[in-house]
């Protein structure tokens, strides 16, 4: 009998897991996917806004504003890449201009630090804006975050807490008696349990009608990215983006925590999540609407192109217990402040299994904090240390992002180990380079087979079907 | 103390780079794989002479160590023996190429697997790995044919090559090949590849998609990805590579960094 089920490996859910494996509760994590962090937590800007561009009076507003002054501390403990670089919304034009004083009222309102700055106080904020700012809104408390690195690290805490994951489990059913649910029967498991959390992301829809709770509607909004080199977006000091309109906020250029650069994203209503196809029109018109920002970008600088869905639903933030199923908490409806709002989400949902009787008041006493760093090659000031920790630190296997042996190790040593190359990319960011993987794809692969002892062309690439070959070859 | 230059790359133009270098400067080549040669293969008479030139010039060579940053002064170097820092009056990039990844072709569609770079196909073929029983290949040169030479070996039963630029060399002779110039502008499929959608609609059903064409300069090194500080780059993208080209462009190389040297 567990106490609490989670339904979603994403970032709510996984955050979730964390909060709640520093409780007495006997906890269940389960995930469709084979691995966590396969939705949206994975493909998004890696933005965690200081709130300045939600809407004021909104839970959103108020759960992302309690999570942004915390992620220095809670990144240090979850090994996770943060840094608080601030956001720059650029005005190219003089309509953007006039706007930026209502939206500076606006944002003054949510309680986030904001600033209007001229075109020049901009460009040396960011020297690669436009010539032609005439103005920006800045948020200097803004911050960049590794999304996968913090579902992983939320999860990973979690299960060295003791909390049970179980992957590539989709859910089958939930059985009731009376109106309380007692049982979700995930892959080919069936789980008893107190209470359950819907964290389900663009399937929390699903979750509550297979529960028979409350009919709310979710789908699929998908956007599509670029992924620029890091020799471009290392040279990055601020988030840059447009003025956003009523309609959308804008393509955004994003330096990432590996410095590379994200441009993106779109937002387009879908039916299938499992619709991730790129459309070249609409990455044309995201390059473009990119270089009118900054026109250092160029096409050469492309990496990879992908596009991801991030839950869009007809009620946002439903983060309640469940009219019908009073031990069914939703944590529903997170658009698009998934990763920034976190930390409170969970401490929300916390709150909500108390209150819905759930043993999850007594702090476990020995559980741990932190997760241990696995110390990086990449940009690390002090190379001579790793080699001298762990010998396999010489031996680079992924060039462009100069992951070791020793990482890739570290990886399959952990809690939640990788299941796929791209679980390992994830973890390690292996094959994820401005190559591709056109250098290292058979050196990782073989590193996987000699730690899953799996035969290379068995070994899964993403799902456990999807093989990175048909077949040994002809002796 | 002979001033230090470095050469990442022990392919033959790395190599002819090396041996082409003037006599007050020492060169060190650095290469990830443990033998010379490159793409021309460390078991030919080409590479053995080539290595033989740079070293009766005085070349140090570092095998199976890979470089990994750049600042205009320090190469800092990965290897199995330890960290190597090496400093340098000027880097010298000759680390090949490789064909064009997806976002570089263009490619639309959705992110299955099977779809693997030509360079990885190879490898994986020669070590056992059948990569697809009815695969297509997007390429018409030196890549495309090693690919479909492997894949054959391995066991595919067809392939089917489909090359945006026509044919830059001959492909090896097989029924179980057809070989059309087309442009690739889509995949589908999931989880695994199942489709590679041409220009005007029409499908190639395949179970891997094999991405073998163009060539795109190899940059690993951070700081000299683009225009590194006391940077030169060696990397002839002649398709189908040639013996000649590589030395040519070495000795173009070794006669770019003199000049450096001396306007500095």
């Amino acid at each position: 009998m567990r106490d609490v089920v989670v339904i979603g490996g994403g970032v709510v859910g996984c955050a979730v897991a964390w909060r709640l494996s520093s409780t007495a509760a006997r906890v269940t994590l389960i995930e469709a996917a084979h691995d966590l962090c396969e939705g949206a937590s994975k493909g998004n800007t890696g933005i965690a806004t200081s709130g300045g561009d939600c809407h004021p009076g909104t839970l959103e507003l108020e759960l992302v504003r309690r999570s942004s002054p915390g992620w220095e501390a809670l990144c240090a403990r979850l090994d996770t890449p943060f840094h608080r670089i601030g956001t720059l919304a650029v005005a190219l034009t003089e309509e953007d201009e006039h706007r930026l004083p209502e939206l500076l009222r606006d944002a003054e309102q949510t309680g986030a630090a904001a600033e209007i700055v001229t075109g020049d106080q901009a460009r040396a904020l960011e020297p690669l804006i436009s010539e032609e700012a005439r103005a920006a809104l800045h948020f200097p408390d803004d911050g960049i975050i590794d999304s996968i690195r913090l579902t992983i690290g939320y999860a990973e805490l979690a299960a060295r807490n003791g909390v049970e994951v179980l992957r590539g489990a989709p859910v089958h059913s939930i059985e009731r008696e009376g109106d309380r649910i007692v049982a979700v029967t995930a892959g080919d498991r069936r789980i008893a349990t107190r209470s359950v959390v819907n964290a389900a992301g663009v399937e929390a829809d699903t979750i509550s009608r297979l529960a028979g709770g409350e009919p709310f509607r979710t789908w699929p909004r998908q956007g599509q990215y670029w992924l620029l080199d890091r020799e471009l977006g290392g040279r990055f000091r601020k988030v840059v983006g447009g003025v956003p309109t009523p309609v959308t906020r804008g393509i955004y250029c994003v330096p990432t925590t590996n410095r590379s650069l994200l441009l993106g994203p779109t937002a387009d209503d879908r039916e299938d999540p499992d619709d991730r196809a790129v459309s070249r029109d609409v990455l044309e018109h995201v390059l473009e609407a990119a270089r009118r920002l900054v026109p250092a970008i160029r096409r050469e600088h492309a990496i990879k192109t992908f596009a991801a869905n991030r839950p869009a639903s007809d009620t946002t933030y439903r983060l309640e217990a469940d009219g019908w199923r009073p031990n069914l908490i939703h944590a529903a409806g997170i658009r698009s402040t998934g990763v920034s709002g976190s930390p409170a989400i969970a401490e929300q949902v916390h709150e909500l299994l108390a209150e819905a009787g759930a043993p999850v008041l007594d702090e476990h006493p020995r559980a741990l904090a932190a997760l241990e760093p696995l110390p990086r090659l990449l940009h690390h000031p002090r190379p001579e240390e790793l080699f001298a920790a762990d010998r396999r630190y010489g031996q680079v296997v992924c060039a462009c992002e100069q992951v070791t042996a020793a990482e890739i190790a570290g990886a399959f040593a952990m809690a939640l180990p990788p299941r796929s190359v791209d679980g390992l990319r994830k973890r390690t960011r292996a094959t994820g380079g401005r190559c591709q993987g056109a250098v290292c794809l058979a050196g990782v692969s073989f590193l996987c087979s000699l730690h899953t002892a799996t035969a290379p062309w068995l070994l899964a690439q993403s799902e456990p079907t999807a093989t990175l070959g048909v077949g040994p070859a002809d002796a | 103390m002979p001033d230090t230059v470095v050469v990442v790359g022990a392919g033959l133009t790395g190599l002819a780079c090396a041996a082409s270098l003037p006599g007050r400067i020492r060169p060190v080549v650095v290469d990830r794989i443990p033998v010379p040669g490159g793409v021309h293969g460390w078991d030919t008479d080409e590479t053995r002479s080539a290595e033989a030139a740079a070293r009766s010039r005085g070349a140090i060579l570092h095998l199976g160590e890979t470089a990994t940053r750049w600042d205009g002064e320090e190469l800092l170097v990965m290897g199995q023996d330890g960290v190597r820092r090496i400093p340098a009056r000027a880097l010298v990039v000759a680390a090949g190429s490789r064909p064009l990844g997806r976002a570089e072709l263009g490619l639309a569609g959705p992110r299955p697997a099977g779809i693997l770079a030509a360079t990885v196909a190879c490898h994986l073929s020669e070590t056992g790995l059948l990569a697809g029983r009815r695969p297509a290949v997007v390429g018409g040169g030196d890549w495309a044919a090693r690919a479909v030479a492997e894949l054959l070996h391995a066991g595919a039963e067809h392939i089917q090559v489909v090359t945006p630029d026509g044919v830059l060399r001959r492909f090896p002779e097989s029924p179980a090949l057809t070989v059309r110039t087309a442009t690739p502008v889509a995949v589908e499929g999931g989880p695994r590849v199942s489709a590679l959608r041409l220009q005007g609609g029409e499908r190639v059903e395949c179970d891997a998609l094999v991405l073998a064409h163009g060539l795109v300069p190899l940059r690993n090194v951070d700081g000299a990805v683009w225009e590194g500080a006391r940077t030169v780059y060696a990397q002839p993208a002649d398709d189908p590579a040639t013996v000649s080209a590589a030395r040519q462009a070495g000795a173009a190389a070794a006669a770019e960094v003199e000049q450096m040297l001396d306007a500095a």
